[in-house]
């Protein structure tokens, strides 16, 4: 299945497949590049997996709202005592930082099975793997672009009003896209091979939820709860968007620690995937 | 003009110690397909040893060999889908494979929107695709089930979109595996009709099935594949039934 849209072109060049060509950083890079290129693919694949999640339900598309919504009420009017913020204020913090955090996660979970739940296509089509990487973050961006627009509603609706330092909150966005792709290929590159990770990385979201500053207000607390806090890094990247949303200052450590994973974890995942990629069809 | 060549292509499958066989040693006999830890642990399976051939503008190859044999792993390492080990393949051309008949298909979208998907993954804007569509639904004769999703069909109607999508971009390399004989034989002609008509245009058809009439009627040359290697190459006719020969005494 190779892409060739000009199908007048006489010569083309010749294809080699051997064990270099699916080996080494320079073709793993050039994977993530040709991927991204064929956004109408995967735009239109992600597109009709967002439809069919929701396909045979009378509201349709709403239900991402109407279940985000039911959400952030019920934790904010059973959890306000957690924190000493304003009842508004609080809904604005509990809005934001969840909506982040299950995109963030979302990435995580997804990326573990991005490759084996491609894997009729792996299996037989030479498309880019890559593609299903960017699939999988459209996917998931559409809602939580939604949820956003939906917490900026309730927001208002408490009494907040829009700020110009808001916008630095796009920046942040920018950022979770460039972490999403390095987080997809990585993990779906280790669960391919070891089927444990999955599990592992599916216990450990659940204990992450409460270990970072979603219910709780990171600046109220002190103690060893502020300390694993601090190390999180969910709590930086929450952070970098969160804050300016709500027309707060981000501490410059928060960028440090968002700068050091971002470069990180695109070293290692594209040193895994200079190793790695060359035996995926035969994991999936 | 259209190219396939193979030069001394190897393929082992890794297994990562999830098969063991049971009172076995990398000494003691065994099927010597299997890579053996000396605690009788299964490395891995030898799939393709050593292939070579050529084919050129207007070849018809058939592979030819039992159930294991290495053909669907053959055709994926041709396809570019799995890297050999060792040596390498080139191809010059457009190429397009039907390796799983369930390829690319939403089962939960209609059979308009999978035209749509896997024209698109095959690299054609949606203009090129929308000039192609009324060429696929005829070919597929679906008729209205093309608005219909893909899990209400039946094999044989997956089977007909799947090879009239695969078959409406002009491939100049077209890779098939054996499900193409799930067809029935008013399909089965039309389908002939259509890489007959393909090869004709200088292409390069690779067909692996079990079925004399289909690969007589499609191919002329052969490759007889045993054990992941090579056994024998030559007219279609004449090695399939010398291949015939032999597994028919076997099983008697």
């Amino acid at each position: 299945m190779d892409a060739h849209p000009n199908a007048t072109v006489a010569s083309e060049p010749t294809k080699v497949y051997s064990a270099q060509t699916k080996g080494g950083i320079a073709s793993a890079v050039e994977d993530l590049w040709e991927g991204l290129k064929r956004g109408s693919i995967w735009r239109a694949f992600a597109w009709d997996e967002i439809q069919h999640r929701y396909r045979r339900s009378t509201l349709g598309l709403a239900w991402i709202v109407i279940s985000y919504v039911i959400f952030v009420l019920a934790i904010t009017l059973f959890f306000s005592g957690f924190s000493s913020m304003q009842s508004g204020g609080f809904v604005a913090y509990v809005a934001v930082g969840y909506a982040v955090f299950g995109f963030l996660i979302g990435n995580v979970t997804d990326g573990c099975v991005v490759f084996s739940g491609a894997s009729t296509w792996i299996k037989s089509s030479s498309l880019p793997y890559s593609i299903y990487i960017y699939k999988s973050i459209a996917r998931s961006f559409f809602p939580f672009i939604i949820q956003i627009a939906t917490a900026l509603v309730i927001m208002a609706f408490f009494g907040w009003r829009p700020h110009w330092s808001g916008l630095l909150a796009v920046p942040a966005l920018a950022v979770f896209l460039l972490n999403a792709i390095w987080i997809q290929l990585f993990f779906g590159l280790i669960a391919a091979r070891w089927r444990d990770v999955a599990h592992l990385v599916g216990a450990l979201t659940r204990v992450l939820f409460f270990t970072t500053p979603i219910l709780w207000v990171f600046e109220e607390r002190t103690g060893i709860v502020r300390q694993v806090a601090s190390i999180n890094p969910l709590t930086h990247f929450l952070r970098i968007f969160r804050a300016p949303v709500l027309g707060d200052v981000v501490p410059l450590e928060s960028w440090y620690h968002v700068a050091s994973w971002t470069v990180g974890g695109w070293v290692v995942a594209i040193f895994l995937a200079s190793i790695m990629r060359r035996r995926l069809p035969l994991w999936v | 003009m259209a190219y396939v060549s193979a030069e001394n292509v190897s393929l082992v499958f890794p297994l990562y110690s999830r098969a063991q066989v049971q009172g076995m040693s990398s000494d003691a006999p065994h099927d010597d397909r299997l890579i053996l830890a000396n605690d009788g642990r299964v490395l891995g399976v030898k799939a393709l040893e050593n292939i070579s051939f050529e084919a050129k503008s207007g070849d018809r190859l058939a592979l030819i060999g039992k159930n294991g044999s290495g053909k669907t792993t053959l055709l994926q390492v041709l396809s570019g889908i799995i890297p050999p080990d060792e040596g390498c393949v080139n191809i010059r051309g457009r190429s397009t494979n039907l390796i799983n008949i369930n390829l690319g298909m939403q089962v939960e979208a209609s059979g308009h929107r999978n035209i749509t998907l896997r024209g698109l993954a095959a690299g054609q804007s949606r203009d090129e695709i929308e000039r192609r569509r009324q060429d696929i639904a005829e070919f597929s004769e679906l008729g209205e089930f093309l608005d219909m999703p893909i899990e209400t069909y039946s094999a044989g109607m997956r089977m007909r979109l799947n090879f009239a999508i695969a078959t409406a971009f002009d491939p100049e390399i077209l890779i098939l595996d054996e499900w193409l004989s799930a067809g029935d034989a008013a399909f089965k002609a039309k389908a002939t009709a259509r890489m007959a008509e393909f090869v004709g245009k200088a292409g390069v058809l690779i067909l692996a099935s079990h079925s004399r009439k289909l690969l007589v009627e499609n191919c002329n040359k052969a490759i007889w594949l045993e054990e992941g290697a090579i056994r024998a190459t030559g007219d279609v006719g004449e090695l399939f039934d010398a291949y015939d020969a032999e597994t028919s005494r076997d099983s008697r």
